[in-house]
């Protein structure tokens, strides 16, 4: 029974594909083996025995070469090359004459950037010209080179090819519905895709391909009409919620500013030594130390101020994550259908990059340290909320029973037992949103939310580095900070 | 005779969406199996009943899945049956509001788990004192209560450990005072001692039946294990697929098996400790010229071992007497046909 499993397996060529296999099976290690089926036919070899991620694997090596070899024929990369080139002396023309025009106007600072932009260009416009030069040059070596990459890709093929196909045919015998055998259907769409993407692609190289072939024919019209939708789609939803957006926004703001006018408002000495003194309570002296020569460097570089403010943005954040974020968690523990609805949003909220999400938060909240708050929730709050359900849900069932049992209600169960006992989870949760939260609020700084973040972001647009630089460290310092002492925290109280 | 404390009668539990509809047919007489298939719901308890008497041990044995677990609770209503009566010293429970329901559960029933379920982050006299503080006692008598129900299972001094730092077998002991520390008139213990070693499990089960013989609680004990159901019981019912297949005291259990399902169990138990003279004693007639003079006497509760140590002393049968009365004989040939048939 064993035995014809194998012709089962192979379909055409059974009987090669059987002393193949029990070759490869009578020794451990790899077994030196040609297929020159798999040698010459290559993606197709692979396409027709069920192994489409490999045949994807060997169009794209063997287009690899082909470009080579087609490339040190004659293709059309020369022409490319020369409309790249092109174009950039018209950019180089367009700044020169700005700066021309900018030392006409009196604005030196102007007409200096420009002036720097266009000999940049200049630069990039000689060395592409000197290597469209060698590329002519060696048109011959890339061709050989082509050719021998072709030769070592299918050599390849060919050797490792059926202990390749072996180890399919293992996991076949535990799951007979993966593709097996050769039919001739699928031979049919192998050789359909392969001429396909061949034809295709080298078509492109060789031959003077139509426009819309090189680059896809995007409908510019469709593009500003759609955002112009957009644009009157968030203008009606602001409009028609106004008082909501408002009421958020300013009860936020109430809060980061009683925050700030806490952690800027009082002498720096104090909140110092409050800080300290906390990390030594909460951490340990070790942190403390680590801390005060944190705080110092702020201090003395002059972050004293901006810190502060990006600690009352996080602070109001995290709280604010804390606030919602557990008892989101507690509710989600206990009902499964909320937690099913929910799990996709999360999900969500932590994948969406930042600046897909600015952008609707600016069209309800304007710019401003409430929508960078609100921004930094989005962001820093599923972690609380991940954690808490986590802890709550693992907590054993017959512990939660045994209390219900002695006539506790649901309340003191959460309280008296589910809580306790999710807490390490719970506090993980909410170190993880105040990370979180930290990253955001320095970004939210691209809408105005000021703090460390904002030195940086003018620091990229004057590409200054060295205060760039200094701003930076000012904000991994608040993070280690933070994160020091939190876990420090935490680990004490366990 | 006295009420019963714990009275079920004719309980059904189901599990599953359809319940309704899936009661009917089972009632109707559809297998397990049919009810599962046709409307996706598991049949956990069939038509059970029992009654416990005051004082009484009373013994739920089955083998994992057979149910026994689940009727337990609906005791104290952890599970809410889908049909049934239930009544708990009186009360229809069935019946009863949360508020009621609680105070029942936390004043009058007292539980203990398979797995102990202790609380990890309490320390031992606030686990055993647990139940007083759901009712909102203070913490001064939480904590003399813990002390006294702690001396009670041998573990005095114990209090201000954390759980996890005390063995398995002592962990159960603060299950058991923890389950007796409001003090109540009953006590559940769901497997109480299956997951400890068995030289634990005997010492335990020791300690449980002297503590159960002071205090005289109403007791419903559940175990998988049948040795464990004829030390400690003094009445057992055997589960099989939600069912109960025999109800009646160890010695009718063992002598007189219901079906083949309980025959396959007690077949491997020593029956020498339970079957007693009243069973296998001849009438006196049988005997007419007997020796009364030298034989040796024997009430008619005394089993079979103590038959064994009477015979072996003598080549006379044994007279056994009901209240000084002689009412029957056992002679060698008989106690040996008895030791054969009861092994």
């Amino acid at each position: 029974m064993e035995a014809n499993l194998i012709p089962r397996f192979t379909g055409p060529s059974a009987p090669y594909y059987t002393r193949a296999f029990a070759a490869i099976q009578s020794r451990s290690g790899f077994v030196l083996s040609f297929n020159p089926a798999a040698a010459i036919l290559g993606p197709i070899w692979a396409g027709m025995r069920g192994m489409s991620f490999l045949f994807l694997l060997l169009c794209f090596l063997d287009l690899l070469a082909l470009n080579q070899i087609v490339s040190g024929l004659g293709g059309n990369t020369n022409s490319a090359e020369a409309a790249r080139i092109s174009q950039l002396q018209d950019t180089i023309a367009t700044r020169r004459a700005e700066a021309t025009e900018a030392i006409a106007a009196g604005d030196t600072d102007t007409a200096t950037r420009a002036a720097k932009l266009a000999d940049n260009l200049q630069k990039a416009v000689d060395a592409a010209m000197a290597e469209t030069a060698s590329l002519t040059d060696g048109a011959s070596t890339r061709v050989v080179q082509g050719v021998i990459l072709l030769l070592v890709i299918r050599l390849a093929t060919g050797f490792f090819a059926n202990a390749i196909y072996e180890r399919r045919y293992t996991a076949w015998r535990g799951d007979q519905t993966l593709p097996h055998g050769a039919p001739p259907l699928r031979g049919a769409v192998t050789l359909a895709l392969a001429s396909l993407i061949y034809g295709v692609t080298l078509y492109a190289r060789i031959g003077m391909p139509p426009d819309w072939l090189t680059t896809f024919p995007a409908d510019k019209t469709l593009f500003s009409d759609t955002a112009a939708w957009f644009d009157a789609g968030f203008e009606a939803a602001y409009a028609s919620g106004q008082g909501f957006f408002d009421g958020l926004r300013n009860s936020i703001r109430i809060l980061v500013e009683g925050l700030e006018i806490v952690l800027v408002g009082t002498p720096w000495p104090v909140i110092m030594l409050v800080i300290c003194t906390l990390a030594w309570q909460l951490a340990g002296p070790r942190i403390a130390v680590f801390t005060a020569a944190a705080l110092a460097y702020l201090a003395f570089y002059g972050f004293w101020e901006l810190s502060m403010q990006t600690v009352a943005l996080l602070g109001a954040a995290s709280i604010l994550c804390i606030v919602i974020g557990i008892p989101l968690g507690i509710w989600f523990a206990r009902s499964k259908t909320a937690f099913a609805i929910a799990q996709p949003i999360l999900d969500f909220m932590q994948t969406m990059p930042a600046f897909v999400y600015l952008i609707p938060v600016i069209a309800f909240f304007g710019t401003g340290k409430p929508p960078g708050i609100i921004a930094t929730l989005i962001f820093g709050m599923p972690p609380v909320i991940r954690l808490t359900t986590l802890g709550l849900t693992g907590v054993a069932e017959d512990v939660k029973e045994a209390a219900r049992a002695y006539g506790a209600t649901e309340w003191q169960v959460l309280r008296g037992v589910e809580l306790p006992l999710a807490k390490a989870s719970i506090l993980a949760g909410i170190n993880q949103t105040i990370l979180m939260c930290l990253s955001m609020v320095v970004i939210a700084s691209l809408i105005g939310a000021q703090g460390l973040g904002s030195v940086v972001l003018t620091s990229l647009q004057y590409a200054a580095k060295g205060q760039g630089l200094l701003a930076g460290l000012a904000i991994l310092l608040c993070a280690m900070v933070i994160d020091r002492i939190v876990q420090g925290s935490f680990r004490k109280r366990e | 005779m006295a009420d019963p404390v714990i009275e079920l009668s004719g309980v059904w539990k189901i599990f599953g969406t359809a319940e309704q509809a899936a009661l009917a047919d089972a009632k109707a007489g559809a297998t397990k199996a049919e009810v599962l298939a046709k409307h996706n719901c598991v049949v956990g308890i069939a038509e059970a009943s029992i009654s416990v008497m005051p004082g009484e041990i009373f013994v739920i044995m089955g083998l994992s899945g057979s149910g026994k677990s689940t009727l337990v609770r609906h005791v104290n209503r952890l599970i809410e049956p889908t049909s049934g009566d239930i009544r708990v010293l009186g009360q229809d429970v069935r019946a009863l509001s949360p508020a009621a329901l609680r105070a029942l559960r936390a004043e009058r029933i007292g539980m203990v788990f398979q797995h102990m379920a202790l609380m990890p982050h309490r320390s031992v006299q606030d686990n055993v004192a647990y139940p007083l503080e759901l009712r909102g006692s203070p913490k001064g008598t939480r904590w003399q209560v813990s002390a006294e129900k702690l001396s009670l299972v041998g573990l005095q001094g114990y209090g201000d450990r954390l759980p996890r730092q005390l063995s398995g077998g002592m962990q159960q002991r603060v299950g058991l005072a923890r389950a007796l520390a409001a003090d109540p008139e009953i006590l559940l213990m769901d497997e109480p001692f299956s997951a400890l070693d068995p030289l634990i499990r005997r010492q335990l089960q020791d300690q449980f039946m002297e503590l159960s013989h002071k205090l005289g609680k109403t007791t419903l004990f559940i175990t998988h294990d049948l040795d464990e159901a004829i030390r400690v019981g003094s009445r057992i019912a055997i589960m099989k697929d939600g069912r109960i297949v025999q109800t009646g005291t160890p010695e009718e259990i063992v002598t007189r098996p219901a079906d083949d399902y309980v025959r396959t169990f007690v077949q491997n138990i020593s029956k020498l400790g339970l079957i007693t003279a009243r069973t296998v004693m001849e009438p006196l007639i049988s005997f007419p010229h007997f020796d009364v003079a030298n034989a040796s006497y024997a009430p008619t509760t005394a089993n079979l071992d103590a038959l064994i140590g009477l015979c072996s002393g003598s080549t006379l049968p044994v007279i056994i007497q009901d209240g000084g009365v002689p009412v029957g004989i056992v002679t060698k040939d008989r106690l040996l046909t008895a030791i054969r048939e009861g092994r």
